[in-house]
Protein backbone atom coordinates (compact mmCIF):
# COMPACT_ATOMS: atom_id res chain seq x y z
CA UNK A 1 0.00 0.00 0.00
CA UNK A 2 1.47 3.33 -0.99
CA UNK A 3 2.11 6.26 1.33
CA UNK A 4 -0.48 8.27 -0.63
CA UNK A 5 -3.19 5.80 0.35
CA UNK A 6 -2.05 5.87 3.98
CA UNK A 7 -2.20 9.66 3.80
CA UNK A 8 -5.78 9.44 2.59
CA UNK A 9 -6.85 7.57 5.75
CA UNK A 10 -4.60 9.46 8.13
CA UNK A 11 -7.51 10.01 10.53
CA UNK A 12 -7.54 6.28 11.23
CA UNK A 13 -3.89 6.36 12.33
CA UNK A 14 -4.47 9.24 14.74
CA UNK A 15 -5.45 7.17 17.79
CA UNK A 16 -2.43 4.89 17.20
CA UNK A 17 0.25 7.53 16.95
CA UNK A 18 -0.98 10.33 19.21
CA UNK A 19 -1.63 10.01 22.93
CA UNK A 20 -3.36 12.94 24.54
CA UNK A 21 -4.07 13.80 28.16
CA UNK A 22 -7.57 12.38 27.81
CA UNK A 23 -6.11 8.91 27.30
CA UNK A 24 -4.19 8.96 30.58
CA UNK A 25 -7.14 10.49 32.41
CA UNK A 26 -9.47 7.76 31.10
CA UNK A 27 -7.01 5.03 32.01
CA UNK A 28 -6.62 6.56 35.48
CA UNK A 29 -10.36 6.67 36.16
CA UNK A 30 -10.85 3.14 34.84
CA UNK A 31 -7.87 2.02 36.93
CA UNK A 32 -9.64 3.32 40.05
CA UNK A 33 -12.79 1.35 39.20
CA UNK A 34 -10.70 -1.77 38.62
CA UNK A 35 -8.83 -1.19 41.89
CA UNK A 36 -12.17 -1.02 43.71
CA UNK A 37 -13.13 -4.36 42.16
CA UNK A 38 -9.75 -5.90 43.01
CA UNK A 39 -10.02 -4.85 46.66
CA UNK A 40 -13.60 -6.14 46.78
CA UNK A 41 -12.52 -9.47 45.36
CA UNK A 42 -9.60 -9.74 47.77
CA UNK A 43 -12.05 -9.27 50.67
CA UNK A 44 -14.45 -11.80 49.18
CA UNK A 45 -11.60 -14.29 48.63
CA UNK A 46 -10.49 -14.07 52.23
CA UNK A 47 -13.93 -13.83 53.92
CA UNK A 48 -16.07 -15.88 51.52
CA UNK A 49 -19.33 -15.03 49.76
CA UNK A 50 -20.88 -14.07 53.11
CA UNK A 51 -19.58 -10.52 52.58
CA UNK A 52 -21.83 -10.16 49.55
CA UNK A 53 -25.61 -9.83 49.50
CA UNK A 54 -25.87 -13.42 48.25
CA UNK A 55 -27.61 -15.56 50.85
CA UNK A 56 -30.25 -18.27 50.76
CA UNK A 57 -32.59 -18.32 48.95
CA UNK A 58 -31.11 -15.63 46.65
CA UNK A 59 -27.79 -17.22 45.76
CA UNK A 60 -27.48 -15.54 42.34
CA UNK A 61 -27.37 -11.76 42.15
CA UNK A 62 -25.19 -9.20 40.41
CA UNK A 63 -22.56 -11.70 39.27
CA UNK A 64 -24.96 -13.91 37.34
CA UNK A 65 -26.83 -10.84 36.09
CA UNK A 66 -23.52 -9.47 34.78
CA UNK A 67 -22.65 -12.84 33.27
CA UNK A 68 -25.87 -13.02 31.25
CA UNK A 69 -25.66 -9.33 30.37
CA UNK A 70 -22.07 -9.40 29.09
CA UNK A 71 -22.50 -12.66 27.21
CA UNK A 72 -25.57 -11.07 25.62
CA UNK A 73 -23.67 -7.96 24.55
CA UNK A 74 -21.13 -10.23 22.90
CA UNK A 75 -23.69 -11.11 20.25
CA UNK A 76 -23.24 -7.67 18.88
CA UNK A 77 -20.17 -8.19 17.35
CA UNK A 78 -19.70 -11.35 15.66
CA UNK A 79 -23.29 -11.93 14.81
CA UNK A 80 -23.93 -8.48 13.36
CA UNK A 81 -20.56 -8.38 11.67
CA UNK A 82 -20.92 -11.89 10.24
CA UNK A 83 -24.44 -11.31 8.95
CA UNK A 84 -23.50 -8.01 7.34
CA UNK A 85 -20.37 -9.54 5.84
CA UNK A 86 -22.19 -12.56 4.44
CA UNK A 87 -24.97 -10.43 3.01
CA UNK A 88 -22.32 -8.15 1.49
CA UNK A 89 -23.86 -5.06 3.06
CA UNK A 90 -21.40 -2.38 1.94
CA UNK A 91 -22.23 -0.01 4.80
CA UNK A 92 -20.72 -2.54 7.23
CA UNK A 93 -17.14 -1.56 6.41
CA UNK A 94 -16.45 1.06 9.13
CA UNK A 95 -18.38 -0.74 11.87
CA UNK A 96 -17.52 -4.44 11.74
CA UNK A 97 -14.30 -4.21 13.71
CA UNK A 98 -15.84 -2.17 16.51
CA UNK A 99 -18.47 -4.86 16.84
CA UNK A 100 -15.97 -7.72 16.75
CA UNK A 101 -13.83 -6.09 19.44
CA UNK A 102 -16.85 -5.70 21.72
CA UNK A 103 -17.56 -9.40 21.35
CA UNK A 104 -14.12 -10.59 22.38
CA UNK A 105 -13.74 -8.14 25.28
CA UNK A 106 -17.12 -8.82 26.86
CA UNK A 107 -16.83 -12.56 26.49
CA UNK A 108 -13.75 -12.50 28.70
CA UNK A 109 -15.55 -10.34 31.22
CA UNK A 110 -18.76 -12.38 31.10
CA UNK A 111 -16.92 -15.65 31.64
CA UNK A 112 -14.93 -13.99 34.44
CA UNK A 113 -18.16 -13.29 36.36
CA UNK A 114 -18.59 -17.00 36.97
CA UNK A 115 -15.13 -17.20 38.49
CA UNK A 116 -15.97 -14.26 40.76
CA UNK A 117 -19.23 -15.96 41.73
CA UNK A 118 -17.50 -19.15 42.89
CA UNK A 119 -17.80 -19.65 46.63
CA UNK A 120 -14.62 -21.70 46.73
CA UNK A 121 -12.42 -20.59 43.84
CA UNK A 122 -9.63 -22.77 45.24
CA UNK A 123 -11.68 -25.77 44.10
CA UNK A 124 -12.11 -24.56 40.54
CA UNK A 125 -9.79 -27.22 39.17
CA UNK A 126 -12.32 -29.83 40.31
CA UNK A 127 -14.73 -28.53 37.66
CA UNK A 128 -12.12 -29.12 34.99
CA UNK A 129 -11.04 -32.47 36.34
CA UNK A 130 -14.41 -33.94 37.30
CA UNK A 131 -16.90 -31.84 35.32
CA UNK A 132 -20.22 -33.54 34.53
CA UNK A 133 -21.77 -32.98 31.14
CA UNK A 134 -25.25 -33.48 32.56
CA UNK A 135 -24.99 -29.96 33.95
CA UNK A 136 -26.06 -27.07 31.69
CA UNK A 137 -23.37 -25.04 33.47
CA UNK A 138 -20.75 -27.14 31.75
CA UNK A 139 -22.56 -26.81 28.41
CA UNK A 140 -22.17 -23.10 28.99
CA UNK A 141 -18.45 -23.42 29.63
CA UNK A 142 -18.05 -25.42 26.42
CA UNK A 143 -20.13 -23.18 24.18
CA UNK A 144 -18.56 -20.00 25.55
CA UNK A 145 -15.08 -21.47 24.97
CA UNK A 146 -16.04 -22.25 21.37
CA UNK A 147 -17.49 -18.77 20.89
CA UNK A 148 -14.50 -17.06 22.46
CA UNK A 149 -12.09 -19.01 20.27
CA UNK A 150 -14.14 -18.40 17.14
CA UNK A 151 -14.74 -14.72 17.74
CA UNK A 152 -11.12 -14.02 18.71
CA UNK A 153 -9.99 -15.61 15.48
CA UNK A 154 -12.76 -13.85 13.57
CA UNK A 155 -11.51 -10.53 14.96
CA UNK A 156 -7.90 -11.38 14.16
CA UNK A 157 -8.34 -12.50 10.54
CA UNK A 158 -9.51 -9.19 9.06
CA UNK A 159 -6.92 -7.42 11.23
CA UNK A 160 -3.97 -9.09 9.48
CA UNK A 161 -3.75 -6.78 6.42
CA UNK A 162 -4.16 -3.74 8.69
CA UNK A 163 -1.43 -4.97 11.03
CA UNK A 164 0.83 -5.30 7.99
CA UNK A 165 0.06 -1.67 7.09
CA UNK A 166 1.01 -0.63 10.63
CA UNK A 167 4.19 -2.73 10.46
CA UNK A 168 5.23 -0.98 7.25
CA UNK A 169 4.11 2.57 7.98
CA UNK A 170 3.62 3.34 11.67
CA UNK A 171 7.26 3.19 12.83
CA UNK A 172 6.22 2.09 16.33
CA UNK A 173 5.87 -1.34 17.98
CA UNK A 174 7.39 -2.88 14.84
CA UNK A 175 8.18 -6.26 16.41
CA UNK A 176 4.63 -6.71 17.68
CA UNK A 177 3.10 -5.82 14.33
CA UNK A 178 5.65 -7.92 12.42
CA UNK A 179 4.76 -10.99 14.50
CA UNK A 180 1.01 -10.51 14.26
CA UNK A 181 1.07 -9.73 10.52
CA UNK A 182 2.11 -13.37 9.86
CA UNK A 183 4.37 -12.33 6.98
CA UNK A 184 1.51 -10.63 5.16
CA UNK A 185 2.60 -9.16 1.82
CA UNK A 186 -0.76 -9.05 0.10
CA UNK A 187 0.02 -11.73 -2.49
CA UNK A 188 -2.79 -13.27 -4.46
CA UNK A 189 -2.42 -16.55 -2.54
CA UNK A 190 -2.54 -14.77 0.83
CA UNK A 191 -5.69 -12.88 -0.14
CA UNK A 192 -7.29 -16.14 -1.28
CA UNK A 193 -6.46 -17.83 2.04
CA UNK A 194 -7.65 -14.88 4.08
CA UNK A 195 -10.92 -14.37 2.22
CA UNK A 196 -11.72 -18.07 2.36
CA UNK A 197 -10.98 -18.24 6.11
CA UNK A 198 -13.07 -15.12 6.82
CA UNK A 199 -15.98 -16.60 4.85
CA UNK A 200 -15.77 -19.92 6.75
CA UNK A 201 -15.57 -18.15 10.11
CA UNK A 202 -18.48 -15.83 9.25
CA UNK A 203 -20.64 -18.88 8.58
CA UNK A 204 -19.38 -20.74 11.64
CA UNK A 205 -19.78 -17.98 14.24
CA UNK A 206 -23.47 -17.39 13.57
CA UNK A 207 -24.73 -20.79 14.82
CA UNK A 208 -22.13 -20.74 17.60
CA UNK A 209 -23.35 -17.32 18.73
CA UNK A 210 -26.99 -18.45 18.69
CA UNK A 211 -26.10 -21.63 20.58
CA UNK A 212 -24.19 -19.70 23.25
CA UNK A 213 -27.12 -17.63 24.36
CA UNK A 214 -29.55 -20.50 24.02
CA UNK A 215 -27.31 -22.48 26.32
CA UNK A 216 -27.09 -19.54 28.73
CA UNK A 217 -30.89 -19.60 28.87
CA UNK A 218 -30.79 -23.37 29.56
CA UNK A 219 -29.05 -22.62 32.87
CA UNK A 220 -32.39 -21.14 33.94
CA UNK A 221 -34.99 -22.98 31.88
CA UNK A 222 -33.68 -26.48 32.65
CA UNK A 223 -34.73 -25.92 36.27
CA UNK A 224 -38.38 -25.95 37.35
CA UNK A 225 -38.12 -22.62 39.12
CA UNK A 226 -41.13 -20.32 38.61
CA UNK A 227 -40.78 -18.05 35.56
CA UNK A 228 -37.56 -19.77 34.50
CA UNK A 229 -39.00 -23.04 33.24
CA UNK A 230 -40.02 -21.70 29.86
CA UNK A 231 -39.85 -23.09 26.35
CA UNK A 232 -39.25 -19.69 24.75
CA UNK A 233 -36.30 -18.76 26.98
CA UNK A 234 -33.84 -19.72 24.21
CA UNK A 235 -35.17 -17.34 21.54
CA UNK A 236 -36.02 -14.76 24.22
CA UNK A 237 -32.41 -14.70 25.39
CA UNK A 238 -31.01 -14.65 21.85
CA UNK A 239 -33.31 -11.78 20.83
CA UNK A 240 -32.36 -9.87 23.99
CA UNK A 241 -28.70 -10.53 23.31
CA UNK A 242 -28.84 -9.21 19.75
CA UNK A 243 -30.86 -6.23 20.99
CA UNK A 244 -28.33 -5.27 23.67
CA UNK A 245 -25.47 -6.05 21.28
CA UNK A 246 -26.68 -3.62 18.63
CA UNK A 247 -27.20 -0.99 21.31
CA UNK A 248 -23.67 -1.50 22.60
CA UNK A 249 -22.21 -1.10 19.09
CA UNK A 250 -24.12 2.15 18.55
CA UNK A 251 -22.93 3.57 21.88
CA UNK A 252 -19.33 2.58 21.07
CA UNK A 253 -19.65 4.12 17.58
CA UNK A 254 -21.04 7.34 19.02
CA UNK A 255 -18.22 7.69 21.55
CA UNK A 256 -15.41 6.76 19.13
CA UNK A 257 -16.79 9.02 16.41
CA UNK A 258 -16.75 11.98 18.77
CA UNK A 259 -13.48 11.37 20.62
CA UNK A 260 -11.38 10.45 17.57
CA UNK A 261 -13.21 12.80 15.19
CA UNK A 262 -14.15 10.05 12.75
CA UNK A 263 -17.28 11.77 11.46
CA UNK A 264 -16.25 11.18 7.86
CA UNK A 265 -16.15 7.41 8.43
CA UNK A 266 -19.06 6.92 10.83
CA UNK A 267 -21.79 8.82 9.06
CA UNK A 268 -25.39 9.43 10.06
CA UNK A 269 -26.44 6.75 7.59
CA UNK A 270 -24.61 4.09 9.60
CA UNK A 271 -26.49 5.18 12.71
CA UNK A 272 -29.74 5.30 10.77
CA UNK A 273 -29.36 1.74 9.47
CA UNK A 274 -28.35 0.38 12.85
CA UNK A 275 -31.12 2.44 14.45
CA UNK A 276 -33.63 0.75 12.19
CA UNK A 277 -32.27 -2.65 13.19
CA UNK A 278 -32.52 -1.58 16.82
CA UNK A 279 -36.13 -0.55 16.28
CA UNK A 280 -36.94 -3.98 14.85
CA UNK A 281 -35.25 -5.62 17.83
CA UNK A 282 -37.16 -3.32 20.21
CA UNK A 283 -40.42 -4.62 18.80
CA UNK A 284 -39.23 -8.22 18.80
CA UNK A 285 -37.98 -7.93 22.37
CA UNK A 286 -41.30 -6.44 23.45
CA UNK A 287 -43.25 -9.19 21.74
CA UNK A 288 -41.17 -11.97 23.31
CA UNK A 289 -41.39 -10.32 26.75
CA UNK A 290 -45.15 -10.05 26.32
CA UNK A 291 -45.37 -13.70 25.22
CA UNK A 292 -43.21 -14.82 28.14
CA UNK A 293 -45.39 -13.05 30.74
CA UNK A 294 -48.66 -13.87 28.97
CA UNK A 295 -48.02 -17.62 29.09
CA UNK A 296 -47.16 -17.42 32.80
CA UNK A 297 -50.24 -15.31 33.54
CA UNK A 298 -52.53 -17.56 31.49
CA UNK A 299 -51.29 -20.68 33.34
CA UNK A 300 -52.01 -18.90 36.64
CA UNK A 301 -49.86 -21.32 38.59
CA UNK A 302 -49.61 -19.97 42.18
CA UNK A 303 -45.81 -20.09 42.42
CA UNK A 304 -45.43 -18.45 39.02
CA UNK A 305 -47.92 -15.73 39.91
CA UNK A 306 -46.02 -14.86 43.07
CA UNK A 307 -42.96 -14.05 40.99
CA UNK A 308 -45.12 -12.40 38.32
CA UNK A 309 -46.71 -9.95 40.76
CA UNK A 310 -43.45 -9.33 42.58
CA UNK A 311 -42.22 -7.89 39.29
CA UNK A 312 -45.35 -6.00 38.27
CA UNK A 313 -46.45 -4.47 41.57
CA UNK A 314 -44.24 -6.03 44.26
CA UNK A 315 -40.76 -5.14 45.46
CA UNK A 316 -39.25 -5.36 41.98
CA UNK A 317 -41.70 -3.02 40.24
CA UNK A 318 -39.26 -0.09 39.89
CA UNK A 319 -36.77 -2.31 38.06
CA UNK A 320 -39.43 -3.96 35.91
CA UNK A 321 -41.08 -0.73 34.77
CA UNK A 322 -37.74 1.02 34.33
CA UNK A 323 -36.80 -1.88 32.05
CA UNK A 324 -39.98 -1.44 30.00
CA UNK A 325 -39.40 2.30 29.67
CA UNK A 326 -35.70 1.92 28.77
CA UNK A 327 -36.12 -1.02 26.39
CA UNK A 328 -39.38 -0.11 24.72
CA UNK A 329 -40.89 3.31 25.36
CA UNK A 330 -37.78 5.45 24.87
CA UNK A 331 -36.40 3.54 21.85
CA UNK A 332 -39.82 3.62 20.19
CA UNK A 333 -40.14 7.37 20.65
CA UNK A 334 -36.61 8.09 19.46
CA UNK A 335 -36.19 5.58 16.66
CA UNK A 336 -39.48 5.86 14.81
CA UNK A 337 -38.26 8.88 12.87
CA UNK A 338 -34.57 9.01 12.10
CA UNK A 339 -34.53 11.47 9.26
CA UNK A 340 -33.00 14.20 11.44
CA UNK A 341 -30.46 13.91 14.31
CA UNK A 342 -29.99 10.19 13.62
CA UNK A 343 -26.70 10.04 15.53
CA UNK A 344 -27.95 11.66 18.73
CA UNK A 345 -31.25 9.80 18.76
CA UNK A 346 -29.77 6.35 18.16
CA UNK A 347 -26.97 6.84 20.70
CA UNK A 348 -29.39 8.02 23.41
CA UNK A 349 -31.86 5.21 22.66
CA UNK A 350 -29.01 2.69 22.71
CA UNK A 351 -27.67 3.93 26.03
CA UNK A 352 -31.13 3.39 27.50
CA UNK A 353 -31.33 -0.08 25.95
CA UNK A 354 -27.97 -1.06 27.48
CA UNK A 355 -29.24 -0.05 30.93
CA UNK A 356 -32.64 -1.61 30.26
CA UNK A 357 -31.14 -4.91 29.21
CA UNK A 358 -29.02 -5.06 32.36
CA UNK A 359 -32.24 -4.52 34.33
CA UNK A 360 -33.93 -7.25 32.27
CA UNK A 361 -31.21 -9.73 33.23
CA UNK A 362 -31.54 -8.67 36.88
CA UNK A 363 -35.34 -9.04 36.71
CA UNK A 364 -34.95 -12.56 35.35
CA UNK A 365 -32.37 -13.72 37.91
CA UNK A 366 -33.35 -12.27 41.28
CA UNK A 367 -37.18 -12.25 41.68
CA UNK A 368 -37.45 -15.99 40.97
CA UNK A 369 -34.88 -16.81 43.64
CA UNK A 370 -36.53 -14.39 46.07
CA UNK A 371 -39.78 -16.39 45.73
CA UNK A 372 -38.63 -20.02 45.69
CA UNK A 373 -40.93 -22.86 44.69
CA UNK A 374 -39.87 -24.98 47.65
CA UNK A 375 -41.25 -24.01 51.08
CA UNK A 376 -38.34 -21.77 52.02
CA UNK A 377 -38.93 -18.31 53.41
CA UNK A 378 -38.94 -15.52 50.85
CA UNK A 379 -35.69 -13.60 50.57
CA UNK A 380 -34.50 -10.15 49.65
CA UNK A 381 -31.32 -9.29 47.83
CA UNK A 382 -29.32 -6.21 48.65
CA UNK A 383 -25.94 -6.06 46.94
CA UNK A 384 -23.09 -4.88 49.16
CA UNK A 385 -20.15 -2.67 48.21
CA UNK A 386 -18.39 -5.86 47.10
CA UNK A 387 -20.83 -6.51 44.26
CA UNK A 388 -20.97 -2.82 43.32
CA UNK A 389 -17.17 -2.90 43.17
CA UNK A 390 -17.20 -5.93 40.89
CA UNK A 391 -19.81 -4.27 38.68
CA UNK A 392 -17.72 -1.09 38.41
CA UNK A 393 -14.58 -3.12 37.74
CA UNK A 394 -16.30 -5.20 35.06
CA UNK A 395 -17.34 -2.12 33.12
CA UNK A 396 -13.94 -0.59 33.87
CA UNK A 397 -12.07 -3.58 32.46
CA UNK A 398 -14.30 -3.63 29.38
CA UNK A 399 -13.76 0.06 28.61
CA UNK A 400 -10.04 -0.16 29.43
CA UNK A 401 -9.55 -3.13 27.08
CA UNK A 402 -11.42 -1.25 24.40
CA UNK A 403 -9.36 1.91 24.87
CA UNK A 404 -6.11 -0.10 24.75
CA UNK A 405 -7.24 -1.91 21.61
CA UNK A 406 -7.93 1.42 19.92
CA UNK A 407 -4.43 2.52 20.95
CA UNK A 408 -2.79 -0.54 19.38
CA UNK A 409 -4.91 -1.38 16.33
CA UNK A 410 -7.10 0.56 13.87
CA UNK A 411 -10.66 0.48 15.17
CA UNK A 412 -11.92 0.98 11.62
CA UNK A 413 -10.63 -1.52 9.09
CA UNK A 414 -8.29 0.41 6.80
CA UNK A 415 -8.07 -2.19 4.05
CA UNK A 416 -11.82 -2.75 3.99
CA UNK A 417 -12.40 0.98 3.56
CA UNK A 418 -9.82 1.00 0.74
CA UNK A 419 -11.45 -2.03 -0.83
CA UNK A 420 -14.83 -0.32 -0.62
CA UNK A 421 -13.46 2.69 -2.48
CA UNK A 422 -11.48 0.71 -5.06
CA UNK A 423 -13.69 -2.22 -5.97
CA UNK A 424 -16.83 -1.91 -3.85
CA UNK A 425 -18.67 0.46 -6.17
CA UNK A 426 -18.02 -1.68 -9.23
CA UNK A 427 -18.91 -4.87 -7.36
CA UNK A 428 -22.19 -3.45 -6.08
CA UNK A 429 -23.14 -2.41 -9.58
CA UNK A 430 -22.34 -5.85 -10.99
CA UNK A 431 -24.11 -7.59 -8.11
CA UNK A 432 -27.18 -5.40 -8.53
CA UNK A 433 -27.42 -6.42 -12.15
CA UNK A 434 -27.33 -10.09 -11.17
CA UNK A 435 -30.29 -9.54 -8.80
CA UNK A 436 -32.46 -7.99 -11.49
CA UNK A 437 -34.65 -10.17 -13.72
CA UNK A 438 -33.18 -11.56 -16.95
CA UNK A 439 -32.86 -8.95 -19.63
CA UNK A 440 -32.78 -6.09 -17.17
CA UNK A 441 -29.00 -6.12 -17.19
CA UNK A 442 -28.87 -5.75 -20.98
CA UNK A 443 -31.56 -3.10 -20.91
CA UNK A 444 -29.70 -1.21 -18.22
CA UNK A 445 -26.41 -1.32 -20.10
CA UNK A 446 -27.04 1.39 -22.71
CA UNK A 447 -28.47 3.68 -20.04
CA UNK A 448 -25.43 3.11 -17.86
CA UNK A 449 -23.09 3.72 -20.72
CA UNK A 450 -24.97 6.92 -21.48
CA UNK A 451 -24.53 8.05 -17.90
CA UNK A 452 -20.86 7.11 -17.87
CA UNK A 453 -20.14 8.91 -21.10
CA UNK B 1 19.14 -15.34 -4.60
CA UNK B 2 17.42 -15.00 -1.22
CA UNK B 3 18.84 -12.45 1.19
CA UNK B 4 19.95 -13.90 4.54
CA UNK B 5 17.37 -13.40 7.29
CA UNK B 6 18.23 -10.79 9.90
CA UNK B 7 18.09 -11.57 13.63
CA UNK B 8 14.90 -9.47 13.79
CA UNK B 9 13.23 -11.50 11.03
CA UNK B 10 14.33 -14.76 12.62
CA UNK B 11 12.87 -13.83 16.00
CA UNK B 12 9.62 -12.70 14.34
CA UNK B 13 9.33 -15.93 12.36
CA UNK B 14 10.05 -18.11 15.40
CA UNK B 15 7.46 -16.26 17.46
CA UNK B 16 4.89 -16.66 14.69
CA UNK B 17 5.40 -20.42 14.64
CA UNK B 18 5.20 -20.51 18.45
CA UNK B 19 1.87 -18.65 18.22
CA UNK B 20 0.63 -21.15 15.64
CA UNK B 21 1.70 -23.99 17.93
CA UNK B 22 -0.05 -22.42 20.92
CA UNK B 23 -3.29 -21.99 18.95
CA UNK B 24 -3.21 -25.65 17.92
CA UNK B 25 -2.32 -26.69 21.48
CA UNK B 26 -5.27 -24.71 22.82
CA UNK B 27 -7.79 -26.36 20.50
CA UNK B 28 -6.25 -29.80 21.05
CA UNK B 29 -6.34 -29.19 24.80
CA UNK B 30 -10.07 -28.47 24.76
CA UNK B 31 -10.82 -31.53 22.63
CA UNK B 32 -8.70 -33.65 24.99
CA UNK B 33 -10.54 -32.18 27.98
CA UNK B 34 -13.92 -33.07 26.46
CA UNK B 35 -12.67 -36.59 25.74
CA UNK B 36 -11.46 -36.79 29.36
CA UNK B 37 -14.95 -35.87 30.59
CA UNK B 38 -16.46 -38.66 28.48
CA UNK B 39 -13.92 -41.10 29.92
CA UNK B 40 -14.67 -39.93 33.47
CA UNK B 41 -18.42 -40.34 32.90
CA UNK B 42 -17.80 -43.83 31.50
CA UNK B 43 -15.51 -44.83 34.36
CA UNK B 44 -18.01 -43.62 36.98
CA UNK B 45 -21.08 -44.94 35.11
CA UNK B 46 -22.36 -41.36 35.20
CA UNK B 47 -24.89 -40.84 32.34
CA UNK B 48 -22.45 -41.42 29.53
CA UNK B 49 -25.10 -40.55 26.93
CA UNK B 50 -25.18 -36.88 28.05
CA UNK B 51 -21.42 -36.53 27.73
CA UNK B 52 -21.39 -38.18 24.31
CA UNK B 53 -24.38 -36.13 23.12
CA UNK B 54 -22.78 -32.80 23.98
CA UNK B 55 -19.38 -33.92 22.71
CA UNK B 56 -20.86 -34.88 19.34
CA UNK B 57 -21.60 -31.20 18.81
CA UNK B 58 -18.65 -29.66 20.63
CA UNK B 59 -15.74 -31.71 19.29
CA UNK B 60 -16.47 -31.14 15.56
CA UNK B 61 -16.86 -27.40 16.21
CA UNK B 62 -13.45 -27.21 17.87
CA UNK B 63 -11.85 -29.40 15.20
CA UNK B 64 -13.26 -27.13 12.48
CA UNK B 65 -11.92 -24.09 14.32
CA UNK B 66 -8.55 -25.80 14.67
CA UNK B 67 -8.59 -26.63 10.95
CA UNK B 68 -9.22 -23.01 9.95
CA UNK B 69 -6.51 -21.78 12.34
CA UNK B 70 -3.95 -24.21 10.91
CA UNK B 71 -5.02 -23.34 7.34
CA UNK B 72 -4.43 -19.62 7.93
CA UNK B 73 -1.22 -19.87 9.94
CA UNK B 74 0.46 -22.42 7.68
CA UNK B 75 -0.90 -20.84 4.50
CA UNK B 76 0.31 -17.34 5.32
CA UNK B 77 3.58 -18.27 6.98
CA UNK B 78 4.72 -20.57 4.18
CA UNK B 79 3.68 -18.30 1.32
CA UNK B 80 6.66 -17.57 -0.91
CA UNK B 81 4.77 -16.39 -3.97
CA UNK B 82 5.56 -13.08 -5.60
CA UNK B 83 3.36 -10.11 -4.91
Amino acid sequence: MSDAIVERDRALFGPLSETGRGFYLTVGVLGLAILWGAIAYAVQWSEGLGVTGLHQPVSWGFYVTNFVFFIGISHAGTLISAILRLSKAEWRRPITRMAEVITVMVLFIGAGQILVDLGRPDRMMNVIQYGRYQSPLLWDATSISAYLTASTFYLYLPLIPDIAILRDHLGKRRWLYAVLALGWRGTERQWKILNRAIAIMAVLVIPIAVSVHTVVSFVFSMTIQPMWHSTIFGPYFVAGAIFSGIAAIIVAMGIIRRIYRLQSYLKPIHFRYLGQLLLVMTLLWFYLTFAEYLTGYYGNEPEEMKVFWSKFTGPFWPFFWAMVVANFVIPMVLLVRLRHHAVGKTVVASAFVVVGMWLERFIIVVPTLSNPRLPFPEGQYWPTWIEWGELAASFGVFILFYVLFVKLFPIISIWEIQEGRDVGLKEVEERLLTYLPDGAADAAMPEREKVLT
Amino acid sequence: MNEPESAFDRSVRRTQWVLAGLAVLFVTGIVTWIAHLIRTAWRLGDVLSASIGISLVAIPVFLTLGGVIVYVFVGLLTDRSAR
